[in-house]
């Protein structure tokens, strides 16, 4: 899983010599193997990495402030998105509704890497989701949206269907 | 800068440490386990940071971080690798190992669920050739790891950790940080106590659902 987003995430950085990855421990979590230094291990460590080796510094976030957001979100990525239970999903659908009521992006108005690692992340909980809860998460589902037509990100990943217009008229809660 | 912190919360200790060891100015307030200081999240999150813009950090090891960039020390490769691996590998099987041993009284059990990472770490800091775990100074990954493992490291027979565990323990700010958080006593705390029957019960094993040991907060 975490290994097709690194390689998706090289084609969208554009790196042309791919790397070598081997995965670690039940959770299969990635290792980049380097001829020049230890290898280095974990999903956001790697992805940090590579936009450093790609020098795409802007997608880590502009000012001190961004990039402790861009930061926190990648955290928020891999210790409540990946291998959360199920009842814990809607919490997370909610605080990110919520969150990007007046954002466009994670870091506000700038895409940054946490924009594509949050969507791959929550890719197979939002293709599950009908449309009715489409519209009743309607920011984060206007974000997704956004970031899957972002240029270069969406690769390995199939498109979901978002309708821009409203079915469901009043919202029910 | 606005520091947001409740008692008895071992991330809290986290970054009380890292604010001491910083020397940033903050001010910090103290509020109970279930306030709702970020307004966008439907559950607590402390510790919280909040930014001169209004903007809220709630991540520990991301406020952690960024007092540390604030204070002109970019966070390298390998400091962010011990970051990742103590948010998602250690702090699971610590959360269930203080969470068994605090509240249910099961000592014996936290050796099983903790042996994997501890000697993990152990193994690193023996293969290392630096006086800290990633350089000859203190770094982020260093506090926040001596944060995470102080209520239990008190009586580790893995020597590599016990030394760098004492060696980064005797800075001021972590000391004056446990004492702040924990008053100071590691499992004994009662604060850690009150502070772990909030928490939702950890889920055991992988991919298994558990019942929760709270309401699911809305």
């Amino acid at each position: 899983m975490s290994l097709k987003e690194l390689s998706s995430l090289e084609k969208a950085l554009g790196l042309k010599k791919p790397n070598k990855y081997s995965t670690q421990g039940d959770r299969k979590v990635p290792v980049l193997q380097s001829i020049n230094g230890p290898a280095l291990v974990g999903l956001v460590t790697i992805a940090t990495h590579l936009v450093q080796e790609a020098k795409r510094p802007e997608l880590l976030g502009g000012s001190a402030e961004h990039k402790a957001v861009v930061q926190q979100w990648l955290e928020y990525r891999v210790t409540k998105v990946d291998g959360c239970h199920k009842e814990d999903i809607k919490t997370i659908l909610k605080d990110l509704n919520s969150y990007l009521e007046d954002k466009v992006y994670l870091a506000g108005n700038q895409f940054t890497l946490a924009d594509t690692l949050m969507y791959y992340g929550i890719h197979h909980v939002i293709v599950d989701l009908a449309v009715q809860e489409k519209e009743k998460y309607m920011n984060m589902t206007r974000w997704f949206d956004h970031v899957q037509h972002y240029p270069g990100v969406r690769h390995h990943l199939p498109p979901v269907v978002v309708l821009r217009n409203r079915v469901y008229t009043s919202g029910h809660h | 800068m606005k520091l947001f912190v409740s008692d008895g919360n071992p991330h809290c200790v986290k970054v009380l440490a890292v604010l001491r060891y910083t020397g940033v100015t903050c001010d910090v307030e103290h509020v109970n386990h279930d306030e709702r200081v970020v307004p966008y999240l439907s559950c607590p999150a402390l510790p919280a940071l909040l930014l001169p813009s209004g903007t809220y950090l709630f991540r520990p090891n991301s406020i952690c971080r960024y007092l540390i960039e604030l204070n002109g020390q970019e966070s390298s490769d390998i400091v962010n690798q011990w970051l990742e691996w103590e948010a998602t590998e250690l702090q699971p099987a610590l959360m269930q190992a203080l969470h068994m041993v605090v509240l249910q009284g099961k000592g014996a059990e936290t050796t099983r669920l903790l042996q994997g990472p501890l000697s993990y770490l152990d193994q690193s800091l023996s293969k290392r050739t630096t006086l800290f775990l990633t350089a000859e100074m203190v770094s982020v990954a260093d506090v926040v790891l001596w944060a995470a493992l102080y209520p239990i490291l008190s009586d580790s027979s893995l020597t590599e950790l016990q030394h760098w565990f004492e060696r980064v323990g005797v800075l001021a700010a972590c000391e004056s940080a446990a004492q702040t958080a924990l008053q100071g006593k590691g499992l004994k705390s009662e604060s850690l106590k009150s502070y772990l029957q909030r928490q939702p019960a950890p889920h055991h094993g992988q991919g298994q659902v558990q019942g929760r040991g709270t309401q699911p907060c809305n």
